[in-house]
């Protein structure tokens, strides 16, 4: 019974956290939120039994592509501009 | 109108998919036979416990030393691309 | 251009537990969950929290290039090596050559189902985990080092 409430919390944080990505002007907080993506299917992996998933998802999605975006952001500007 | 009819084509899809998935019943896969092999004859003929490590390394092992050449082959392009600007002194023959 | 002093500070109290963990993913790869892949992605984080909070000519005076070149060719070519030593021994290539043999890495204990594991099994299977997870360790950190060598500058 825990496990299912664990698992329902980390399928709506992922849609939360999805949808954070495109909400945020702010480009920094934009890709913290798909590094939190990134640490939350990891923990869906882990609860699905596949450890070896999880820590290759964790290492590469939430720890290396998150500070390339931050690299990206210090080479460029912080903030997206405005179409409408 | 056509944006509408879009979205309830994607909807009709997601909905064969998951109609799809849902006819399976997970821990009974349909070909098991490989997976009962490694299961069975990983421990002895390796002599090691993860039978995942066993698969990736030596049951797979050309899958691993391509994978590993691929990694190789792009740091080596990344090295290429940004040569110029990393400069030091190892780099002063351009 | 570097990060304010709490980001530094944090990187630096950080980077050597994420190391240390890193490198237990690597050895300990044959028994538990993990292996050279994960385990230099892990290291790799650890480099990347330090190269991110600091600027690009106190990371470049702190992380030798020329070491990180080494470990990258010296990763594979330790992978491949260990690949070929088999077939100086009369085996195929890639066979496990040290599996079952009771010298290294070669204690031949393993029942069939759970058991406690043991670190001295495995064949060659723990070599190959070295030989990638220093591979994988010192390619992503140059890529992150190169990546970050041009950030600022105008000229292309």
């Amino acid at each position: 019974m825990i496990e299912l409430v664990v698992h329902f919390l980390v399928l709506a944080g992922l849609v939360v956290s999805a949808v954070l990505t495109f909400y945020f002007r702010d480009l920094l907080a934009a890709a913290l939120a798909s590094g939190l993506f990134s640490f939350l299917i990891s923990l869906e992996f882990y609860i699905l039994q596949a450890p070896d998933v999880a820590i290759s998802q964790a290492g590469i999605g939430a720890g290396l592509t998150t500070a390339i975006f931050i690299i990206a952001i210090r080479g460029t500007r912080r903030f997206e501009e405005g179409t409408e | 109108m056509k944006r509408n009819l879009t979205i309830l084509l994607l909807i009709i899809l997601a909905g064969m998919l998951l109609a799809l998935a849902a006819g399976f019943t997970y821990g009974t896969p349909l070909a098991s036979d490989m997976d009962d092999y490694f299961i069975r004859f990983g421990q002895a003929q390796i002599d090691t416990n993860n039978i995942v490590t066993t698969i990736v390394f030596d049951y797979r092992g050309f899958d691993t030393l391509g994978e590993s050449t691929v990694l190789f082959t792009a740091v080596i392009g990344v090295s290429l691309m940004f040569r110029r600007f990393f400069g030091g002194e190892d780099d002063a023959d351009e | 251009m570097q990060m304010s002093k709490i980001v530094r500070l944090s990187a630096d109290i950080m980077y050597p537990f994420v190391v240390i963990f890193g490198l237990y993913v690597i050895m300990h790869g044959h028994i538990t969950p993990g292996g050279g892949f994960q385990g230099g992605a892990v290291v790799a984080t650890g480099a990347a929290l330090v190269i991110v909070a600091y600027a690009f000519h106190d990371v470049k005076a702190m992380i030798p290039k020329i070491l990180l070149y080494l470990q990258e060719s010296g990763g594979l070519l330790l992978f491949i090596g260990a690949g070929l030593a088999g077939m100086l021994l009369g085996f195929p290539f890639f066979f496990n050559w040290l599996a079952n043999s009771g010298s290294l890495f070669g204690t031949p204990i393993v029942p069939l189902g759970p058991n406690p594991g043991e670190l001295n099994t495995g064949g060659f299977l723990p070599l190959m985990n070295i030989a990638v997870g220093i591979e994988v360790w010192g390619g992503l950190t140059l890529v992150i080092l190169y990546m970050i060598s041009g950030v600022g500058k105008e000229e292309y």
